[in-house]
């Protein structure tokens, strides 16, 4: 076995200098002030200091972590009942059903985003439907709900993939057993469907929650910059700005709230009483 | 993207374009290949082909996005023969030492120059610089729904009339955006008052709050092109190309002023090929290169002829082509490190403030 364990090493290296290296870099850039040369470093909270006693920052992640929770709810409740009708689908079916939810994740997510830029443009496809429907002229492009639409979109197949994943797993004869003892559709869904695809629903909610709410992207293309999010702070603080410093200290914070709420989500997985119900 | 498209090129370019050189260009000027750095969307179609030609040289054509983008490459110590960085930046340069003087000798084209960008504040005798491209910044917008009148009156405060709430282009920079601030608010644009300077940041953050504006950059161009909104702070050489494209698009620089901008030649001090990048400078200067550039970007040429040619030619009715000069108010950027550091924090909270 040991000469196994070597073959790890090409790989421990890759993720110190892909993950680690980076990771410390922030935090080191986080904690310091600006100066010149890198010689003269000076460590100080004020980077911290600075982010959480701004109202108007604080709103930022706010607005982030609300539009983020939307996406993912939305999510939930599409792509659950899409990926549990897809799991009872015939064998037949199942593929060509995959392959149409997969497809848009084959061109790049920000061509897609442009196509959704054009078709909500104020005078834009969607506009035009609207207005022909009499409601009007509204406003769809630099609003919240458009952002939280495109992302939905966006990130869709993630979640109905992973949902469909677990309930396609799933042995069939615990339903079986659950008829068998008297349970109706309901209750053997609710009681033993349900507590069972949570592992893919939460990991689901994992590839969901996070770019939703880190995107810069979607909200400036979509958002018009009038929906500021947290990637937009960030990514103004480094490239705009060029304080490195206080754009870490937001990365940093950030990344521990996201964290702290996969965490939480771990939490639930695990948890017996979500899954002692079997 | 348009940009990213043209960056992708240019390194496709830059492989395809190695070892065209000659023996005759080595010895006249010490080295038979020139790079050049220039922003993205910024030159003729066959300018650079028809310089490699001429002199028998190969030319390695690099775009940058920014003037900060370009200061960091160099930070970073590439280096490149010829330059075409903004007025602040070649003052902060200069400061720095990083550009070595001109010997305008080389370079007798410069009898060239348009009378708009002969004497500029930053570098009055041309010692390290030459003019490319320059032009002002505006309004533009649409007749059908803003009268003139209407403009003229309020000048850049126009963008707080809640007439138009929702039909407004901000562009996405803090230098313009504190620019027509200031400048509403009747005040130097290179203010370094700190009460002027909350006052813009007032007004900016009222615009923001009642007037649902789209923060934009490049995605301006096609949107004004398309009439998607009213109004929209513009750049003269892209409002040229939107009213080309859209008769319904006025350009309109207000009486309190403007920025006069100009992007200009220069060679840094650890140019490989000084000798060449003299030659380089001189040929855009001539008549062909100059006509080439303005006519197919649309900004104002720095030679007078082009100027006068296009600008009674194919941009006569264009009232964004030529800058407009003898408005006193009219200002140039003056580099100041710690008041841009200032402004752009101060922007990130403008744009987030409910």
């Amino acid at each position: 076995m040991k000469q196994f364990a070597k073959m790890a090493i090409p790989y421990a290296i890759w993720a110190a200098v892909m993950i680690a290296i980076p990771m410390l870099m922030i935090l080191l850039y986080a904690i310091t002030e600006s100066g010149n040369g890198v010689v003269t470093l000076k460590f100080t909270l004020d980077n911290f200091i600075y982010f959480l006693t701004d109202p108007a920052l604080l709103r930022v992640l706010m607005t982030s972590f609300k539009i983020a929770i939307y996406t993912t709810i939305l999510c939930i409740l599409i792509g659950y009942p899409a990926a549990y009708f897809m799991s009872k689908l015939n064998e037949k079916y199942r593929t060509t059903v995959l392959l149409l939810i997969t497809l848009p994740t084959w061109i790049n997510m920000l061509v897609r985003t442009y196509a959704w830029m054009g078709m909500l443009q104020v005078d834009g496809l969607f506009a035009q439907i609207l207005g022909m429907l009499g409601i009007g002229d509204v406003q769809l492009i630099g609003t919240e709900g458009a952002v939280i639409f495109v992302m939905v979109y966006n990130f869709l197949p993630f979640m109905i993939l992973q949902i469909y994943t677990s309930l396609s797993k799933m042995d069939k004869s615990y339903l079986e057993a659950a008829s068998d003892l008297g349970a109706n559709k309901v209750q053997s869904f609710w009681r033993v469907t349900f507590p069972l695809s949570l592992p893919g629903v939460i990991s689901g909610i994992t590839l969901v929650f996070l770019p939703a709410a880190s995107t810069f992207q979607i909200s400036q293309l979509i958002g018009q910059g009038s929906v500021p999010m947290i990637g937009n702070l960030i990514e103004s603080f480094f490239l705009k700005t060029g304080d490195w410093n206080k754009g870490s200290a937001i990365s940093l914070i950030m990344a521990v709230i996201i964290m702290f709420s996969m965490y939480l989500a771990k939490k639930v997985d695990k948890d017996p009483s979500t899954r002692g119900r079997i | 993207m348009k940009k990213l498209l043209t960056l992708v090129s240019a390194a496709f370019l830059l492989t395809a374009c190695s070892g065209g050189g000659s023996q005759e260009a080595i010895d006249k000027y010490g080295s038979d290949t020139l790079k050049v750095f220039n922003w993205g969307e910024y030159i003729g179609e066959d300018v650079i082909e028809n310089f490699e030609e001429e002199f028998g040289v190969t030319v390695i054509y690099e775009n940058f996005l920014s003037n900060e983008e370009m200061y960091t490459k160099l930070q970073t110590g590439d280096s490149y023969d010829v330059l075409v960085p903004s007025d602040y930046m070649i003052e902060r340069l200069i400061q720095e030492d990083m550009l070595q003087p001109l010997d305008l000798s080389l370079i007798p084209n410069i009898d060239n120059l348009a009378e708009g960008v002969k004497n500029l504040p930053y570098d009055p005798n041309n010692e390290y610089s030459v003019p490319y491209f320059w032009g002002s910044v505006g309004i533009v917008y649409n007749k059908n729904n803003v009268p003139l009148e209407l403009l003229e009156e309020q000048g850049f405060a126009i963008m707080q009339k809640t007439d138009y709430k929702g039909r407004i282009y901000m562009y996405d920079s803090e230098r313009d955006s504190f620019m027509i601030a200031l400048k509403a608010l009747g005040y130097s644009m290179n203010t370094s008052n700190e009460d002027e300077i909350n006052e813009a940041y007032e007004w900016l953050v009222q615009i923001n709050q009642t007037m649902e504006p789209a923060y934009v950059t490049d995605e301006v161009i096609d949107y004004m092109a398309n009439g998607v909104k009213d109004l929209a702070i513009v750049y003269s050489g892209d409002a040229a190309y939107i009213l080309s494209e859209n008769e319904d698009m006025g350009y309109y620089c207000p009486e309190e002023g403007t920025n006069l901008w100009s992007d200009a030649m220069v060679i840094p001090a650890n140019a490989e090929n000084p000798k060449l990048a003299h030659e380089f400078i001189n040929y855009i200067l001539s008549y062909d290169a100059s006509y080439a550039n303005s006519n197919h970007v649309g900004y104002a040429s720095s030679n007078q002829e082009v100027l006068d040619e296009l600008s009674s030619g194919m941009y006569a009715d264009n009232e964004a082509y030529i800058p407009r000069s003898g408005y006193e108010k009219d200002e140039v950027f003056v580099y100041n490190k710690d008041l841009t550091a200032k402004l752009s924090e101060l922007w990130v909270k403008v744009k987030i403030a409910e």
